[in-house]
């Protein structure tokens, strides 16, 4: 973190011994100030030493107006790291599943850096009451921002989970960086078809170091959930801005809508499954949901990432779909029913993309559409860019699933099979309730 | 003694960390439910007072207002600091001859009693080490802090506190002071003096609760106590005055305490045996009992080894040791407790009540009772608490609450481990080019202020102005050319005699005012008609010009009195009948000239 400062800073604390961690007194030009050397973000005015006064408080003190520095004492920092993965808890019968995230994070309250590093031990510390819903079995898979989560990831993740499954988890909780978490859920419902015990996930739009943190709640009410007979992949959240009731989305019918606020995970185009009242621990269906032990448990964990997801937009250049050769897939977030640009007046303004859709396609690209308007049901036979879609072979006709839910099933269909039909086929096929299979009037 | 002073004062700018208004706003009918969680500190140093408030697992509700968004809810991050905030800051900062920092680094002080949404408060030092001139000497300014209003309590009851968001946010200066004060005197020349500095900024909220006063009391052989809440400044001397009596009486108190439990140490130990109670006061003719009873109330109690007499003893008048224990079993939300040291008569017991809590609870001759009434588990707590007070035998380091000119305890006195950085908002650097800018765009001081009003007005139309929330306005107005005298009688004089007559004088806008001087200036109206004008202009909500013609408030001069006083030649009938339209100099000098 001291590598924040700047080289000067660097090089005149390095003259004068002092490192971060002591405390130092500073004669400025604007008088003394006597504080701890505290390590720098990378944000504000690297020429500044930031010192911890007595009252807590830190201030700036730009190297310029210092004109002595005096050592008073050295304290040796105690700037905490990323606690070692796979640091794992004693058997318990509902496995926590550690994959980084505000959830698991955890403040430095000297320096205020968070780190994406609670261990599965830590979280039961800092909140002692979830060890009276069930004895807990923790393991921490990645320390990892969800914005950094990987296909790949999501592969390691259901393996991980099949393990805790076969090692005699009753029920799982996967703690995962909200940002995409619906991707990470959705992926899920592909890998592991018929879960023997429920697999909840859940994160925190407010960190954990602070008193307002939804962390608890979120973790608590999943940890109910993961006893349910839910035989999907849920996602559990809150269900509105306040702190009293939950609800357990479909993994891939769940979408994040909102930047910051707690309820911005949101069932799309269908009721969530369950309500949970966390106080009084109670659990109720409110859409219907496959429960477990219905069907044969199966572990697909491939995954092919060679996907893209293209956001359709007015004025797309040709050459955005013509760089897109060398991928195996591609979901086109499609405008309204499912359209691209077609130009079918033949108007000299409008480039049309259609003929380097029709290319990849005959590259043995597959090409998927999916709704950008997150709500409603693709329908490729109303207008001509539809119908000329699906002529030349686009996927994705009737479907309602979203765009983040299409990417999340091409990328795991790619890595089934290498057959264009059967990916086709694959694709096609309602696998986990992805898609609705008639549009509910909410 | 040591006395330094802390004071609050909201800014009237945008709110600090979003871009809703500051001010009291419109309740929006939605509401915000939530629980706040114990966090713990990293550097191993657990919080006190975070600590304190989480035995209580509090529900809090927030209500919403039409000058709230998400950030006010905890439902989006903040945005950047307010510049105009900010800079003000600065700028008084310069005033109160402080160094300002090369670089803001905002922080967060937990604050888990729900006055915030987010569980701390966003607080950071702008200035440091200055200093205000004062006929006692110069005292120092230890920080200058801009930092954001908490939410404003509305009820607390039980387990459940519900709060208004409207005053979250607002932005804060706090200044605070070195331990210079000498006396409690000195004190209110020092708040005086600097909130008189911040008034003359024209740039501060004015109303009850825009100006907050602590005081920081450490006297020798006592401890460091912070008094919030006073909001009178009149009432400061007989704080710091009682707070010091308080202490000195404590400390004889521990003395006898200590000797009672032959011990040296700073904590005695006895036991601790929470009693059910209940079953002795059913049926009881109590009143304060029967009705703390209802919905499952329950009578508990516990012996407090060798306390007979010490309860009782008055640290204060009418504030007995007594209280110290109360004040703690109340902050867990019951209203009080009942201790054998009392004179118990008022609660109307009877004797076979008395005999039986005395059979159940069995105490020995040098020891005394406590008793709460109320639901089991808050009873519990509130025990714990005043048991856990009644072991401390040195005076407490002390967050304690003004109630007049008494203090109260409110929570432990706040350490450092509740700080730590706030990471959504970078540091905000204050570079050279900035305080140059700064300064030769200070606008007066309070020192030039005083110079210019002794100029224009009379000593003690002077001191009554600059005194005055209307300073500005005046200032505006004389600016333009505006009689001084007659603006400041207007906003000093006229406006006071007709809140005094129960007239809203809030409706009257400061154009308004321009306007009917203006109507003066130009000879339209007479001086005494302003009042009556002003006054129409809350009862009538028409513009000036039209009430001046409905009302026949135009003024009588030139040729049109002459016409009257050929009529008419007595100078008192004139004025009676023609006193709000004529100007009396000219109505002399015309009889004279007659």
């Amino acid at each position: 973190m001291i590598t924040m400062y700047s080289d000067n800073v660097i090089k005149i604390l390095k003259q004068n011994k002092s490192q971060v961690g002591d405390v130092i007194q500073l004669t400025t030009t604007k008088g003394q100030f006597e504080g701890m050397i505290m390590p720098r973000s990378n944000q504000g005015d690297q020429n500044s030493i930031v010192i911890k006064l007595d009252s807590g408080y830190n201030i700036g003190i730009n190297i310029n107006n210092i004109q002595k520095i005096k050592n008073i004492k050295s304290i040796k920092p105690t700037i905490s790291k990323p606690s070692k993965m796979s640091k794992s808890n004693e058997k318990g019968d509902i496995a926590i599943i550690g994959c980084g995230g505000t959830i698991a994070s955890k403040i430095e309250y000297k320096t205020g850096a968070v780190f994406p590093a609670l261990s599965g031990n830590e979280l039961i510390e800092s909140y002692p009451e979830i060890n009276e819903i069930s004895t807990i079995h923790t393991k921490n898979l990645f320390s990892i921002l969800s914005e950094d989560m990987t296909p790949t990831h999501w592969s390691m993740l259901a393996k991980e989970i099949e393990t805790q499954i076969k090692n005699g988890a009753k029920g799982i909780v996967v703690t995962h960086g909200t940002d995409t978490m619906h991707y990470t859920s959705s992926a899920l419902s592909f890998m592991l078809q018929n879960i023997p015990v429920p697999v909840i996930m859940t994160g925190a739009q407010r960190s954990s170091d602070r008193a307002s943190s939804d962390a608890k709640i979120n973790l608590i009410s999943s940890m109910l959930a993961s006893k349910s007979n839910l035989g999907e992949i849920g996602v559990c959240m809150h269900a509105n801005s306040n702190d009293n009731i939950n609800y357990v989305h479909r993994g891939n019918r769940v979408r994040k809508m909102h930047t910051s606020k707690r309820d911005a995970f949101k069932s799309i185009d269908q009721l969530p499954l369950i309500k949970i009242d966390w106080q009084n621990k109670k659990l109720e269906a409110i859409n219907k949901y496959k429960k477990i032990g219905e069907g044969k448990f199966m572990v697909k964990p491939k995954i092919n990432d060679n996907v893209a997801l293209i956001h359709i937009h007015p004025g797309i250049k040709p050459k955005l779909i013509d760089s897109l050769s060398d991928y195996d897939g591609i979901v086109l977030s499609g405008t309204g029913l499912g359209h691209v640009s077609t130009n079918p007046f033949n108007d000299k303004l409008i480039n049309p993309i259609i003929s380097n859709i029709k290319s990849l396609i005959d590259s043995d690209v597959t090409v998927v559409m999916a709704p950008q308007t997150i709500y409603g049901r693709l329908n490729l036979n109303v207008y001509t860019a539809g119908r000329l879609l699906k002529s030349v072979g686009t996927i994705g006709h009737n479907k309602d699933w979203t765009p983040e839910t299409a990417f999340a099933k091409l990328c795991w269909a790619l890595g089934q099979t290498k057959k264009n039909n059967e990916v086709k086929q694959l694709m096609e096929q309602n696998i986990a309730n992805e898609s609705n299979e008639k549009s509910v009037i909410l | 003694m040591k006395c330094g002073l802390e004071i609050h004062q909201r800014l009237n700018t945008k709110k600090l960390f979003c871009n809703c208004e500051s001010k009291e706003g419109n309740e929006d009918n939605k509401v915000v439910t939530r629980y706040l969680t114990t966090v713990k500190s990293e550097i191993g140093e657990k919080d006190k007072v975070s600590h304190f408030e989480q035995d209580k697992k509090t529900q809090y509700k927030y209500h919403v207002y039409d000058n709230t968004c998400l950030v006010e809810t905890d439902n989006e991050p903040p945005h950047e600091m307010n510049r105009e905030a900010l800079e003000l800051v600065i700028k008084i900062a310069l005033q109160l001859n402080c160094h300002i920092v090369d670089e803001v680094q905002i922080m967060r002080k937990n604050v888990t009693d729900g006055s915030n949404t987010s569980g701390f408060q966003r607080t950071a030092i702008v200035g440091m080490n200055g200093y205000i001139e004062t006929k006692e000497g110069k005292v120092g300014i230890q920080t200058v802090c801009i930092e954001e209003e908490s939410a404003g309590i509305i009820t607390k009851k039980d387990n459940m506190a519900e709060y208004r968001l409207d005053r979250l946010g607002i932005p804060l200066i706090e200044i605070a002071t070195d331990p210079d004060i000498k006396s409690a005197e000195h004190a209110r020349v020092v708040a005086e003096k600097i909130g008189t500095m911040l008034r003359v900024t024209g740039k501060v909220i004015r109303g009850i609760g825009t100006i907050r006063q602590d005081v920081n009391v450490s006297i020798p052989e006592g401890v460091r106590v912070e008094i919030k809440g006073a909001q009178e400044l009149r009432n400061i001397v007989e704080l710091v005055n009682n707070e010091v009596q308080r202490q000195e009486n404590l400390n004889k108190l521990i003395t006898k305490i200590k000797s009672n439990f032959d011990t040296k140490k700073n904590k005695i130990n006895y036991e601790f045996k929470i009693i059910d109670l209940t079953e002795i006061f059913e049926g009881t003719s109590s009143k304060i009992i029967k009705s703390n009873m209802k919905n499952n109330g329950k009578v508990l109690g516990f012996v407090i080894k060798n306390h007979k007499g010490i309860l009782g003893t008055e640290l204060l008048p009418n504030l007995r040791y007594g209280s110290e224990l109360s004040d703690y079993a109340k902050t867990m939300g019951v209203k009080g407790i009942i201790h054998s040291d009392e004179n118990l008569d008022k609660y109307n017991f009877s004797d076979d009540e008395l005999t039986d809590l005395k059979v159940a609870l069995e105490p020995g001759k040098n020891d005394a009772f406590v008793l709460v009434i109320a639901k089991e588990h808050m009873a519990r707590k509130a025990l714990e608490k005043a048991y856990e007070r009644s072991l401390i035998v040195t005076i407490p380091e002390e967050t304690r609450k003004a109630q007049e000119t008494i203090s109260h305890f409110m929570r432990p006195l706040a350490g450092s481990a509740r700080m730590y950085p706030e990471t959504d908002i970078p540091p905000i650097e204050i570079t050279a080019q900035l305080i140059k800018t700064l300064k030769q765009n200070m606008g007066d001081g309070l020192e030039e202020i005083k110079i210019k009003l002794e100029k224009l007005l009379n000593k003690d139309l002077a001191k009554k102005m600059i005194e005055s929330h209307k300073l500005q306005p005046f200032l505006t107005l004389v600016n333009k050319g505006y009689e001084p005298k007659i603006v400041a009688n207007v906003y000093e004089q006229t406006l006071t005699e007709l809140r005094r007559e129960g007239n809203n004088v809030e409706l009257i806008s400061d154009e308004q005012i321009e306007d009917t001087l203006n109507q003066y200036q130009n000879n339209k109206i007479a001086k005494k008609a302003i009042s009556k004008i002003l006054k129409l202009i809350i009862t009538e909500n028409k513009p000036i010009k039209q009430i001046i013609i409905e009302q026949q408030l135009g003024k009588i001069t030139g040729k049109e009195l002459d016409t009257i006083i050929k009529t008419e030649t007595d100078f008192k009938t004139i004025m009676q009948k023609y006193g709000l339209r004529v100007d009396p100099g000219e109505v002399q000098q015309k009889i004279k000239g007659k």
